[in-house]
């Protein structure tokens, strides 16, 4: 059983690890991909995927919890089945990402940084996506969803299962 | 080798001197923090910030190489100003813990404040709060407030003890040193990073609000724990005994020596010290008949010894001397061995576990004298006996009187029962050390001995350096060095020897140097801070 | 109308695909670069006066020869598509809609430099653009176009496209290497220069996604061309980002002769709603804000500069009279605290402190010497920093600040306890 308490890649991705390494003048460069690979398989960066990743690169722990701590994309703990990341950057606030953000907060019923109970979204308030031509805008998952309205919000969170 | 001017003043260095070391050079200080010279160049303090003819702004000293021709000014109107900028940025989330921080009185905020600063505070909002007195290892507490991420303790895991415990986390004002979440501290020589923290964010918890700095005295010294000699100093609370509960050292510090261990000791030298205050001292000669013991006078307690030495044929003599002992404790013993025809000499006992050794500073002979002993010759002479000759003719009552220096014989690898037998069976068993033992508790004579930091002298370390170590406190109680308990048995035997007549360890050392010709021509001044070798 | 040159695909609902980048002229410079020298290459760009446009604004000819000339060590081109100045998203439709645009330009790129390896560091958060840049690149590999022996002409290329993990300061040069090392994004101490000693320690040269993007037109059309497009100072086109109060917002395409006002107005269709325009930022949220009479400027590395501002990346944040400028000035704030790297003492402690006044004074706590602190701090921190993100942090500190210092005192002088 593989999962972010007692994380193991399977051999295909192990070779691909090491393809990835095989890419980098040195093998560390291929740090942030093989973090991005951890996270979609085992669901969130644990100190014990930490630590298995630094065993894959011959890094110390401590130097993989700097890199995981650093970067926003990271998740440490668990974070629900969808993201929902609403700029709050100047452009989106200029176009009412305030009001934007109250709202989903309150359809949501928790604060930015917070998860709903039933583990479905994970609300976050972030800095520039760099799509200010449709602010007030945020990023759902993979991708981009701008010109938002209250009305625009409620039917996209609705439809995340 | 470029020429370059600082503040007006011709300097030459060598080529790759950065600026930090070719100001040093001339005795101009230019502050800093994140730059040490055993470090890589991180550039993140941004204080030591010079002017550079015919650069626009001020650069930073640590990451500029010294180039010919170059025109540095470290004090005009427009650095100095960039120095108080560079204070107050250090000091917007400071927690200011002076009152309750070990660093006050060597910390480098207050220092470059007093010196660089001196700007009103303005700073109101309320401040980034982070974790405080957090154990990192067994040897030293972080406190995460005061730390202003110099980052010198995570290179120094990194590259002097390649074991990368340290990193500092999330980012902005956020940042964080830290440890791993779960792991320790625990490399060998850890204590080192409070050392090299300018702030008290490092601090030592062994030294934790035990004294405040500024009642120190120092010495320089050189540790005991093993063969290598690493420089040290030995702090000293002398007259505040409401401190430290009464003990008068109060923590060592590496001393730097470019050839021995550079800026560093590992944590057993650096915390080796507690036997010197230790209650176990010996602090008066003591006689016991029977099972009694008496504290006795230094005169009673030499009429004892003579008597017993005078008592028993040279071949029925043993001295058990110890690689603990200076050159000139051993020296005047080797004198006093000879004047009594005494062959029955030795220094070596086998430790119970074979010491640790590494290929940094560590060695696993954890004397610092082996190789000054075998310079005095503290060898068995022709047809004499070796320390366990001497523990098995005492077994067999033919060693009458067994003359055991600072060893502690119950930490030896030789089976109690044969140790306790031998101690039994020496008719007189005289016990010459530091601190009560197995042994002493069963010798007739105790002698109580000074510990090195108590008195001057020199240890020859693994490599054949001859260092000084320098006298930090008076002798506990009635104690003495063991050169000069030597010389008044000599004395009062009447023997001779100028040796024994000896007033200052120096004298003892140039009675040495003159009779051994590997040491010729060494004196104590060309032995100096930093040693001298041994002739090859 | 003037002529499209980054975006003249972009109404073609296939323009990111091999077939129609070819059908309309793609990878004919390339065939044009193999027969030029890399000297030469290099030298026609810079003739071009093609100017960095992620923010710099540095001539991108001139940085190319920064590699030491003798050194025998791989050399790398790194892309800058870490796009994370708000108010920008040029690079973001180029890579979508034009991505063998990018492919093309650093396949030539690479010649002039003698680089054989070209990694493309893409912000985490542009999921998309990735996939369709990966999506791109292998097509070019299939067509030969990367790879070894590119279209036969024995030269050897890759491309490694690289995801961020979520950090603006991977935008800056040095610290895009740092975290393509696998590291934390901090930016690297200079010197050493990243042509000198940059990706694991290797000559490497970063280029703007957009300032890529141009090279093929500038091989194919000449440097002449180019330059003449635009100022004395700067050539060609450029793809605007317009955001904020106005109409229309969206990405324009115009020679960096276009003005702030004909942007905003010609361009953009003015300030919505009919109302009246009350500050607006030229070059990216690091750029000093420019009031209504401070708009009649080229938009080229010179205008904004003018006027004491910086062209930036040319993202155009547009503020109408509802706006609060201190408040902005929070936001503003808020993002610089968040995204201080951390590394260098001015920035890391003083962009929180910062944020911590403003949004005092927002919240009605500000007190009378609030604004004198923030502007003397933001002065005693620019320049003495590792890299110029603290400087970006100034641009708006002070601008806004001594533009609308007024308005900042109203609010303050509303606070009882000032």
């Amino acid at each position: 059983m593989t999962d972010a308490r007692h994380p193991q890649f399977t051999p295909e991705q192990l070779a691909e690890v090491r393809r990835l390494q095989g890419l980098y003048p040195d093998k560390r460069g291929a740090l942030l991909p093989v973090l991005h690979m951890a996270q979609d398989t085992f669901g969130y960066i644990s100190l014990e995927v930490e630590e298995y990743v630094a065993g894959l690169f011959d890094l110390y722990p401590a130097h993989v919890h700097e890199v995981v701590t650093f970067y926003t994309l990271f998740f440490q703990k668990p974070k629900g089945r969808h993201v929902v990341s609403v700029c709050h950057n100047i452009s989106c606030y200029l176009m009412n990402a305030k009001g934007i953000v109250q709202h989903i907060g309150e359809r949501l019923g928790i604060e930015p940084g917070e998860t709903t109970p039933d583990g479905r979204i994970t609300f976050l308030t972030v800095e520039c996506l760099c799509a200010c031509e449709q602010a007030p805008m945020m990023q759902v998952d993979d991708r981009y969803e701008g010109n938002l309205t209250n009305d625009k919000v409620d039917r996209i969170l609705d439809g995340l299962r | 080798m470029p020429k370059l001017t600082i503040n007006g003043q011709p300097v030459e260095v060598p080529e790759g001197t950065n600026l930090i070391e070719a100001a040093k050079a001339i005795g101009v200080e230019v502050p800093h923090y994140c730059y040490h010279p055993s470090l890589t160049i991180a550039g993140q303090c941004r204080l030591c910030m010079v002017d550079i003819e015919k650069v626009p702004r001020p650069q930073i000293a640590c990451n500029t190489v010294a180039a010919e021709g170059m025109v540095v000014e470290t004090e005009t109107a427009r650095v100095k100003d960039t120095r108080r900028s560079m204070m107050e940025f250090h000091l917007i989330n400071h927690p200011l813990d002076c009152p309750v921080c070990d660093q006050a009185g060597e910390c480098f905020l207050q220092i470059y404040y007093m010196k660089h600063g001196l700007y009103d505070p303005r700073m109101t909002d309320e401040k980034v709060h982070k974790p405080k007195a957090v154990p990192l290892g067994p040897h030293v507490i972080l406190d995460a407030e005061r730390c202003i991420l110099c980052s010198r303790c995570v290179r120094y895991c990194d590259e002097v003890t390649h074991t990368g415990e340290l990193g500092i986390f999330n980012r902005g004002d956020h940042s964080e040193i830290g440890l791993f979440p779960g792991k320790t501290l625990e490399n060998k020589y850890s204590g080192n990073v409070i050392d090299i923290c300018p702030v008290g964010a490092l601090t030592d918890r062994d030294f934790r609000f035990k004294v405040r700095v500024w009642y120190l005295d120092t010495a320089k010294s050189i540790c005991n724990g093993c063969a290598r000699g690493c420089n040290i100093e030995v702090h000293t609370n002398k007259h505040r005994h409401h401190h430290n509960e009464g003990r008068r050292v109060a923590r060592l510090k590496p001393r730097f020596n470019a050839d021995v261990n550079t800026w560093w000791i590992c944590d057993a030298g650096r915390y080796g010290f507690q036997w010197i205050d230790d209650k176990s001292r010996l602090a008066q000669p003591l006689h016991r008949v029977g099972s009694q013991g008496t504290d006795v006078s230094w005169d009673r307690a030499l009429e004892v010894t003579v008597a017993a030495l005078r008592r028993y044929a040279p071949e029925e003599i043993g001295f058990l001397a110890s690689p603990q002992m200076s050159n000139e404790d051993l020296w005047v013993l080797k004198r006093l061995a000879d004047q009594l025809a005494v062959r029955n000499l030795d220094f070596r006992v086998p430790p119970a576990t074979p010491g640790d050794e590494d290929n940094f500073l560590i060695r696993a002979d954890k004397n610092p004298n082996t190789r000054g002993a075998v310079l005095c010759g503290i060898a068995p002479g022709p047809g004499g006996l070796d320390a366990p000759g001497m523990l098995r003719a005492a077994r067999e009552n033919r060693l009458k009187l067994l003359w055991i220096f600072h060893h502690d014989l119950a930490a030896s690898s030789w089976a109690e029962g044969d140790v306790l037998t031998a101690l039994e069976g020496a008719e007189t068993v005289i016990f010459q050390g530091t601190n009560a033992n197995d042994a002493s508790a069963r010798a007739h004579i105790v002698l109580p001995s000074a510990a090195y930091v108590e008195s001057e002298g020199t240890f020859t370390n693994f490599e054949g350096r001859v260092q000084r170590f320098r006298t930090a406190l008076p002798p506990l109680g009635s104690a003495w060095p063991d050169w000069m308990i030597l010389s008044f048995v000599g004395k009062a035997l009447g023997f001779q020897d100028p040796v024994f007549a000896a007033e200052r360890a120096e004298q003892v050392w140039n009675a040495l140097a003159a009779a051994t010709p590997l040491l010729a021509g060494m004196t104590y001044r060309t032995i100096g801070d930093t040693g001298a070798m041994v002739k090859a | 109308m003037a002529e499209m040159i980054f975006t003249r695909n972009f109404h073609l609902a296939d323009s990111h695909t091999l077939a129609r980048y070819k059908e309309t002229g793609g990878y004919t410079a390339l065939t044009k670069a193999f027969r030029m020298e890399p000297a030469a290459l290099a030298e026609e760009v810079k003739k071009s006066n093609l100017r960095g446009l992620g923010g710099a604004a540095f001539p991108t000819g001139m940085k190319w020869g920064f590699i030491p000339k003798g050194s025998t060590a791989p050399r790398y081109l790194v892309i800058n598509a870490d796009e994370g100045e708000p108010g920008t998203f040029k690079d973001r439709y180029l890579m979508e809609r034009d991505p063998h645009g990018l492919i093309e330009g650093m396949i030539i790129a690479a010649r002039a430099i003698g680089s054989h390896l070209g990694f493309v560091y893409i912000r985490g958060e542009y999921v998309q653009p990735w996939r369709v840049l990966d999506g791109a690149v292998r097509e070019a590999y299939a067509a030969g176009l990367l790879g070894k022996n590119i279209l036969g002409s024995g030269a050897d290329f890759d491309i490694v496209l690289h995801r961020g993990a979520g950090a603006y300061i991977c935008g800056e040069e040095t610290g895009l290497l740092s975290s393509l090392e696998g590291k934390k994004g901090w930016p690297k101490i200079k010197p050493p220069f990243p042509a000198v000693k940059g990706a694991f320690g290797n000559p490497t040269i970063v280029n703007n996604v957009e300032t890529i993007m141009a090279v093929p037109h500038i091989v194919n059309r000449g440097a002449e061309w180019f330059a003449g497009l635009g100022t004395k100072g700067q050539g060609g086109t450029r793809v605007y980002s317009v955001s904020g109060h106005v109409e229309k917002p969206g990405i324009v395409e115009a020679p960096v002769t276009v003005t702030l006002r004909q942007l905003i107005y010609d361009h953009c269709g003015g300030i919505r709603g009919g109302r009246k325009l009350k500050g607006v930022v030229p070059g990216g949220s690091s750029a000093a804000i420019l009031t209504p009479d401070e708009i009649d400027i080229p938009m080229d590395a010179d205008g904004p500069k003018s006027k004491g501002s910086m062209i930036g990346s040319a993202g155009i944040i547009v503020m109408d009279e509802t706006v609060s400028i201190p408040e902005a000035l929070m936001v503003v704030s808020r993002f610089y605290a968040h995204e201080s790297c951390g590394q260098c003492t001015p920035c890391r402690e003083s962009t929180g402190w910062i944020y911590k006044m403003t949004r005092r004074i927002v919240e009605g706590k500000g007190r009378k010497e609030d604004l004198d602190t923030i502007l003397d701090v933001a002065k005693r921190g620019a320049g003495t920093t590792i890299c110029a993100f603290y400087d970006g942090a100034v641009g708006p500190y002070i601008s806004y600040i001594e533009k609308y210092r007024s308005e900042f005192e109203d609010l303050i002088r509303s606070n009882a306890h000032a």
